[in-house]
């Protein structure tokens, strides 16, 4: 059992750290509503998301459509090889708009969804899992892996590694839908040992063979896109997983990995780890484990647990997590009260900053921390931040455009940035005439917004001395302040 | 190490750089502190040491999609190629020949002369047990150095930066391009990637908020004093008491880390400008992407950057259709950005100092399909460009007979971690079985 947070602790630095890792942060109404409801009600609110509806629409292609498989599989079959290759082609700019609509469609969730948490635990899951669609390539099969990860993001932790190991997704990433039981494969069951549940040296090769034979038969039915248990291709045999014998099948396999200690403590470290921003120690995760099995592998009461304990508010936890690029972003939009940029933006910036999202470097997923930032990464924020407050495209193109203004494909060009022109940051709804025509206050409630503290006396001279060098304080002068303080490694943590 | 300095704080470390050659600037009590305990980790191990003006290059230059090695290094003679090519098999007289078996692929009239020169050698039959024929999964493979049943969470360049650069500049790692390889990966993270050195800069909207910036990014000023920290408000700041003596770099705040950061990128980005507008190019280079990334790198290394690896990439070798038309064009721009770049360092007075690897993911079937392209194969061939390779042909080319390949593809003579092995070792000087998890033996081709 964690120690709670004493009541008399909690206060607006406290609900905004909260909220910043429990969620993506937010303006200071939102942090104030939060610091009003005390400690436990500040986390029942983000964690008993089910309370809250979320009237938010699927895609419309987000559905099995196996007249289209059909259609496509007919289509190849009869086709000369360049009908072939423009139907190919065809299907892959439908699957790249799909995908494009998919990242923004997520992003808007994290962004302006009513369950912040839920979605920060898909954001968790989808790193945990990491499954490209690089090899799955159907929009379909990533947005389903999203839809579960939402469905199950604070359910049982043996409920929601079986339901992933069914899901199509990760059938095609880690092959399991081509194992069979004259050669099994044994990619899946390595990676829940090896990066899912266990880690390494928690487990022996032999387990891993023996394992993949379990596994046999989870199959997927390509026409209807689902899971499909295919008894023919079954082992059924007698097998011996971790020392205990027996005609095992897929499910019977993960819940012995799930029976072992282990099992939780790898888990509870890497969400300590996605929460907290660092990993926790030997002793602190002997606890969060034994928190975990007595709340028989529910994540929902760990999380209740891990928010509310003195631990989660320590001094070199609070604002020392560099935040990913994801946070960055989504975090930036909610307290900046401005619009999120269209897909093809954030992704671009995203893919820049190193977090593709639905596309993982590789199956460990992102590192993340201290990782997010290189001298690249860094200057791409400071210049994003540009973008985003002053709601132009980011500079690489806006420059380009400045080049050329006459020159071939000009206006063309200038056309499409229209299209990608953003709404930037409105002063007048983040800052009231009073701050807005003193310096000292706009720094005061931008810096209270933006870090929620203060920062160091010489950057705040800084700052000031930047809007005194004016000779008359603009609006846009203000917007550059703001991406003055987010062009600060202060501001790359949280 | 011969030439081996130590370092003794930033302030000396950025004056022996050519990065820190136009800082006049005093460094904070806070950077020396971190930088001294840098130091006495960087003594434990075997760091190297960057001067910018004499310290060996390697450029790794990756094909990426799956380069047919078949059709570069082309089997002419062999009637088993003839056969399983009906349509692509190139013939005798379009083929540079090497020896009587083998020849290149005539696009590639520049590596010929390099070969000619003794300044190329052609690793044949290159591969790894198990070959993986996903891009992705194969492509990180080669990356991490890794068996291709084990994942490896860094890159081998990465892990020679961690091995043998403790304390490096920022720049002894570059990449031309918008993101860091995977080759990269690394437990303290080097290196910087650009690919247009105009743009890898802060972009203001005015001196006044260039000004801010660069102050707002000064290290000594973003450590706050102690008194500061008071308050019911938690403090931002990173406090230097946080960083016990010892600790690397990524020890303390999180924000300590970026601070030092940020002052590389507001260093590295003035000098990298600074060198591209400054430095000319002494040969012409194709107007293709791999060109143009090469003509980048000719300029800084004649600018002093103090890099040891350079990273460049070109792509489009997923030749599954119509492959005769596109490997062409991409063999050619290869060889001839190549030989630009020779040139070019050649009239710098550089090439001693420069050594260029090519590799891809993986080569292609032997037998071409139905659409005039190649599928997903295994064993490939590398190149290796230098004056001091040893030219020619190295290694065995891999047979071609039905009954000597695997699923339809030839299998590798030469495990690619040997070639690594090999410019580790005897071109970076430093030893391989740390950063490649176990002893390969390097190729003898350096």
């Amino acid at each position: 059992m964690l120690k709670p947070l004493s009541t008399d602790r909690w206060n607006y630095a406290m609900a905004a750290h909260l909220l910043n890792r429990a969620g993506f942060g937010g303006p200071p109404a939102e942090i104030l509503q939060l610091a009003n409801l005390g400690p436990d009600g500040a986390i029942s609110f983000l964690l008993d998301y089910e309370k809250i509806s979320d009237p938010t629409p699927d895609p419309d292609w987000a559905k099995p459509d196996p007249d289209e498989i059909i259609k496509y599989r007919e289509g190849i079959k009869n086709a000369t090889p360049e009908e072939k290759r423009k139907l190919q082609q065809e299907q892959q700019q439908l699957f790249q708009r799909r995908m494009m609509e998919l990242r923004g469609w997520w992003l808007q969730r994290m962004t302006f969804g009513p369950r912040p948490l839920q979605e920060k635990m898909v954001l968790f899951w989808h790193g945990h899992f990491a499954t490209s669609v690089e090899k799955v390539r159907n929009p379909y099969f990533m947005w389903r892996q999203n839809d579960l990860f939402r469905r199950f993001a604070t359910d049982n932790w043996q409920t929601l590694l079986t339901a992933t190991g069914k899901d199509p997704a990760m059938l095609i990433w880690l092959d399991q839908a081509q194992s069979r039981k004259a050669h099994p494969n044994e990619n899946y069951a390595r990676e829940v040992m090896e990066l899912f549940a266990l880690g390494e040296g928690h487990y022996t090769e032999h387990d891993i063979t023996e394992a993949a034979r379990a596994l046999t038969g989870w199959s997927m039915e390509f026409q209807t896109q689902e899971y499909l248990y295919r008894p023919f291709i079954h082992d059924q045999g007698q097998k011996t997983i971790f020392g205990k014998t027996g005609n095992f099948d897929g499910d019977d396999f993960i819940a012995l990995v799930v029976e072992q200690p282990q099992a939780a403590r790898f888990i509870t470290a890497k969400l300590w780890n996605f929460f907290a921003g660092q990993m926790p120690s030997e002793k602190l995760n002997d606890q969060l484990a034994a928190s975990l099995r007595a709340q028989q592998n529910n994540f929902k009461p760990f999380l209740r647990e891990l928010f509310r304990s003195e631990e989660f508010y320590a001094d070199d936890i609070v604002r020392n997590q560099v935040k990913s690029p994801v946070q960055w972003l989504v975090g930036s939009v909610r307290v900046l009260e401005c619009q999120l940029p269209p897909p093809l933006i954030s992704w671009g910036m995203l893919r820049q900053l190193g977090q593709d999202l639905f596309a993982p470097p590789n199956v460990k997923g992102w590192d993340g921390g201290v990782t997010w930032i290189t001298t690249n990464t860094l200057l791409t924020r400071y210049n994003d931040a540009q973008s985003l407050v002053e709601g132009t495209v980011p500079p690489l193109k806006a420059e380009d455009l400045a080049k050329k203004p006459g020159g071939p494909g000009g206006q063309k060009l200038e056309k499409v940035l229209q299209r990608m022109r953003m709404g930037g940051v409105n002063v007048e709804k983040i800052l009231t005439p009073d701050e807005r025509s003193d310096k000292n206050l706009i720094v005061a409630a931008l810096e209270h917004r933006l870090f929620q503290t203060v920062l160091n006396s010489d950057q705040q001279q800084t700052l000031r001395d930047f809007l005194d060098s004016k000779t008359k304080m603009s609006d846009a002068d203000i917007v550059t302040t703001i991406r003055l303080m987010m062009s600060t490694p202060e501001y790359q943590v949280t | 190490m011969k030439n081996e300095i130590t370092l003794q704080t930033r302030r000396e470390f950025l004056r022996r750089t050519v990065l820190g050659s136009s800082l006049a600037w005093t460094v904070p009590a806070f950077l020396s502190n971190t930088f001294s305990a840098l130091q006495s980790e960087a003594a434990d191990s075997a760091t190297q040491t960057i001067t910018g003006k004499d310290a060996t290059i390697l450029v790794v230059l990756q094909m990426a999609g799956g380069n047919d090695g078949i059709n570069t290094v082309v089997p002419y003679a062999n009637d088993f190629y003839h056969k399983a090519r009906p349509t692509l098999g190139l013939k005798a007289e379009n083929i540079l020949k090497l020896n009587d078996e083998v020849g290149l692929h005539g696009a590639m009239g520049s590596f010929k002369k390099l070969y000619d020169a003794g300044q190329l050698s052609v690793v044949q039959g290159v591969g790894y047990p198990n070959p993986n024929r996903s891009h992705f999964r194969s492509t990180e493979i080669w990356q991490t150095a890794s068996d291709s049943d084990r994942i490896e969470k860094n890159g081998w360049i990465g892990r020679y930066f961690d091995a043998a650069c403790a304390g490096a500049d920022p720049a002894v790692g570059v990449t031309i391009g918008n993101q860091l390889p995977e080759a990269f990966f690394a437990a303290k993270p080097k290196g910087i990637c650009f690919s247009n050195p105009q743009n890898y800069r802060f972009m203001a909207n005015g001196a006044a908020t260039e000004a801010s910036y660069k102050k707002l990014n000064d290290l000594e000023m973003s450590a706050p004093l102690p008194d500061e920290s008071a308050g019911d408000m938690v403090n931002s700041g990173g406090s230097i008491a946080m960083l016990p003596a010892g600790m690397p770099m990524t020890g303390g705040r999180a924000v300590d880390f970026i601070s030092r950061t940020a002052l590389d990128a507001q260093h590295s980005s003035d000098e990298i400008r600074g060198i591209a507008s400054r430095v000319q190019n002494q040969a012409q280079y194709p107007g293709s992407q791999l060109g143009n990334s090469l003509r980048l790198v000719a300029k800084l290394i004649g600018g002093g950057l103090p890099t040891r690896i350079y990273y460049v990439s070109q792509g489009g070798y997923d030749t599954h259709t119509n492959q005769l038309n596109s490997q062409q064009r991409l063999l050619g721009d290869l060889a001839d950005s190549v030989k630009s770049f020779v040139d070019d360092m050649e009239a710098q007075g550089n090439m001693q100092r420069v050594l260029v690897m090519t590799f891809s993911e993986f080569g292609r079937r032997v037998s071409e399909n139905a659409n005039g392209g190649t599928d997903h194969g295994a064993a490939a061939p590398m190149f290796i460009v230098g004056n001091k390779v040893k030219a020619g042909l190295l290694g065995q080319y891999p047979s071609l007979a039905p009954q000597d390949l695997f699923q339809g593809d030839i299998k590798y003579n030469v495990d690619f971690r040997c070639a690594y092995a090999a410019v580790l070792e005897n071109w970076l000087k430093t030893k391989s079985a740390p950063i490649l998890g176990r002893q390969f033996a390097p190729l003898p081709v350096v």
